[in-house]
């Protein structure tokens, strides 16, 4: 069958049936989106018991998985390792991608899309969804002037607009400025999201502090991996994204130690909540590991998540044979998504009964619909033919490329003001 | 400093110290505003008689018609609570109108609120559907409308009319102690908890009396006097959510007397 479609579209690449694939998802998640949007989110799986599901999953992961934008951009243009420029870059424009997927997600989520902008007018300070609203748009608006530079690389736009895309270069004078507004706002949002589940007092398995270290953690974690596997992949399927392995390898054995302290406050959040019986969290520990969500726990998320691959990125061995380290990474990166989906489940899979008397536990169950993850991978199909466009037309993967020295230091006299 | 040396950048740092300022202010006025309720001329509150409920859900009929609520979105939940002394009990469930409530607080467009009547309100038109104050209720108090509520409701007539609009696809709902019969009633010069129609559908519908409503700051209102006189207790007291809605736990003694009449 393949090569009778051969032989009928005989100028077929990988790059162009690759394009066709993801274009094919783009339109059945388009679909999904607009039967969501018109038949409301009762043709989803989600219930009063468990409002959030796996749209919230791919939410909170491509925002984790985009943590490599402002700790590689803090590393470069704030602590001075002005060598991994180019990593940075890629992780800028991965960063873009993250949250717009983000965005894409939540608009899908909500059950009034047409106020999405309500978040931005009414405020309520009290609530930790207001402030990682606040703080996700305004690093969005961070991201996309990072890109600038970046997208300024479109040949079609640099040979029509010349003028425009040298202002856009110009914009990479202000990196050190944009990468301590990305570091604090990212700091903030990345640990808030994991206070939204923390501060909840009615859900016991959520209700602790150490939800917003997690958080924070296991994005660092993810995203520089993410970052490091999307450059290593890109440089083996097209010559048009080049890497210099030994920075890679450099940031890979990085990742492999941050994998040891988060190993180690994964397991103390665990271990932790095996010391007491408390309703609902210990029950939610149970669904956690040796329930519905046991082979994620185990299995993708400590096993292949976390312990493999920290070995795999120690071990010199494993860390310089590029496959065994481009299959660490993967395993990184799949370990923080299943780390999102088992929170997420486990607060709401255990429903705490308010009736008087000794508290009593019930559970409910979830399993997205074909709607809902029609859409999602429509989304997540976004994503990879944004960074796939990126490679080829924007060169986001190339570590030839050596960035415009930025402005350190103010040389020009301060202009006075009359008074 | 003299004015010809006020650079520019003087300038940037007067402006960004002072816009600081005003957002400093503003956030922490409107996180003191959000943190409790505010306490008003009357504080409405909800005895709930274990002794006298009977789990006949009448409760829950009346308030599906009065507040037009979809068969599946009830506001007010009955349920078997055990068994004392040979007797059956049930716990009815309004919406607990949190002094402290988690809803309110996690809101992140404030289409959850106080008023200063202490009922926890929601602004239909605000909210956005996240379903955040969903995850935050203890009490599972709040349903959302996953499709627009259309067609014949089962509960009216026989149940009471419609006095408030249906709610749009999208968002959560909850109950609200019957605002709109507490205003109107008020406006008309009657006490709410002591005049039917200035009172929650539910309270007025229970045919044992089991339920009990009216001012927490009036000394005399029959609330007030009962948990004067009753032990009682708050549905998950150890939150510190501050529910309005009380409980007095069934009493075998009571029962048996009622059985008998």
């Amino acid at each position: 069958m393949i090569a009778k479609l051969r032989a009928k579209f005989p100028t077929t690449t990988p790059w162009i049936t690759w394009l066709g694939a993801l274009g094919l998802l783009l339109a059945i998640g388009l679909t999904c989106g607009i039967l969501i949007f018109w038949r409301g989110l009762a043709i989803t799986n989600l219930t009063d018991l468990v409002p959030w599901g796996l749209w919230i999953t791919i939410d909170l992961s491509s925002i984790a998985l985009s943590a490599g934008a402002f700790s590689l951009c803090a590393a470069v243009y704030l602590a001075g390792l002005k060598r991994y420029e180019p990593v940075a870059r890629t992780a800028t424009f991965i960063g873009l991608i993250g949250y717009s997927m983000a965005m894409l997600s939540l608009m899908l989520d909500i059950g009034r899309p047409d106020r999405f902008w309500h978040a931005l007018v009414y405020w309520n300070t009290h609530s930790l969804l207001w402030e990682v609203t606040m703080c996700v748009c305004l690093y969005l608006i961070v991201l996309v002037l990072e890109a600038m530079p970046i997208l300024a690389k479109l040949e079609w736009l640099r040979k029509r607009f010349p003028k425009i895309t040298a202002k856009m270069e110009h914009v990479h004078h202000y990196a050190p400025y944009l990468a301590i507004a990305g570091l604090c706002l990212s700091m903030l949002h990345q640990s808030s999201l994991g206070a939204v589940y923390g501060v909840l007092k009615a859900r016991p398995f959520w209700y602790k502090p150490e939800m917003a270290a997690l958080f924070m953690f296991s994005a660092l974690v993810g995203g520089i991996s993410l970052t490091i596997f999307a450059s290593m992949l890109s440089a083996r399927l097209t010559p048009k994204a080049r890497v210099n392995d030994t920075l890679l390898e450099r940031v890979a054995h990085f990742v492999g130690w941050m994998l040891v302290p988060y190993l180690y406050f994964r397991a103390w959040d665990w271990l932790a909540m095996t010391y007491t019986y408390q309703p609902g969290r210990s029950e939610g520990l149970d669904v956690m590991t040796k329930g519905p969500l046991s082979f994620n726990f185990w299995i993708v998320e400590i096993l292949f998540g976390a312990i493999v691959p920290m070995i795999l990125l120690l071990k010199q061995g494993t860390r310089q044979n590029r496959f065994w380290r481009m299959a660490a990474l993967a395993m990184v990166v799949g370990g923080v998504i299943a780390y999102r989906w088992d929170i997420n489940l486990g607060g709401f899979l255990v429903v705490v009964s308010y009736l008087p008397g000794e508290a009593t536990v019930a559970y409910t169950s979830y399993f997205p619909s074909l709607v809902e993850i029609g859409a999602g991978l429509g989304v997540i199909a976004f994503g990879l033919m944004a960074f796939s466009l990126g490679v080829r037309y924007l060169k986001v993967v190339d570590h030839r490329y050596v960035a415009q020295e930025h402005e350190t230091v103010k040389s020009e006299a301060p202009e006075t003001v009359l008074a | 400093m003299s004015d010809a040396n006020f650079s520019r950048r003087d300038f940037i740092k007067l402006t960004a110290v002072g816009a600081a300022a005003v957002a400093g202010t503003r956030l922490v006025k409107e996180a003191r505003a959000s943190s409790s309720s505010p306490a008003g001329e009357h504080q409405w509150a909800m005895v709930i008689d274990q002794s006298k409920c009977t789990g006949c859900n009448y409760c829950t009929l009346a308030c599906q018609a009065h507040n037009d609520t979809a068969p599946e979105n009830q506001w007010n939940v009955v349920s078997e609570a055990g068994e004392v002394g040979g007797h059956k009990t049930y716990i009815a469930r309004p919406c607990m109108q949190c002094a402290k409530a988690p809803c309110v607080e996690v809101c992140m467009v404030g289409a959850s609120y106080y008023r200063d009547d202490g009922i926890v309100m929601m602004d239909y038109d605000k909210c956005i559907g996240c379903r955040y104050c969903e995850a935050a209720c203890p009490y599972q108090a709040r349903v959302f409308n996953w499709e627009k509520f259309e067609g014949k409701n089962p509960a009216v007539p026989e149940w009471g009319s419609p006095e408030v609009e249906r709610r749009p696809r999208g968002v959560p709902e909850k109950c609200s102690f019957c605002y709109h019969r507490i205003d109107r009633g008020l406006e008309l010069g009657l006490i709410p908890g002591v005049d039917a129609d200035a009172t929650p559908a539910c309270v007025g519908a229970c045919p044992t009396g089991a339920r009990m409503f009216g001012d927490l700051n009036d000394k005399n209102s029959l609330v007030s006097l009962v948990l004067k006189e009753h032990a009682s207790y708050r549905l998950r007291d150890d939150l510190a959510t501050g529910p309005r809605v009380y409980y007095l736990p069934a009493d075998p003694k009571e029962m048996d007397t009622e059985v008998k009449s």
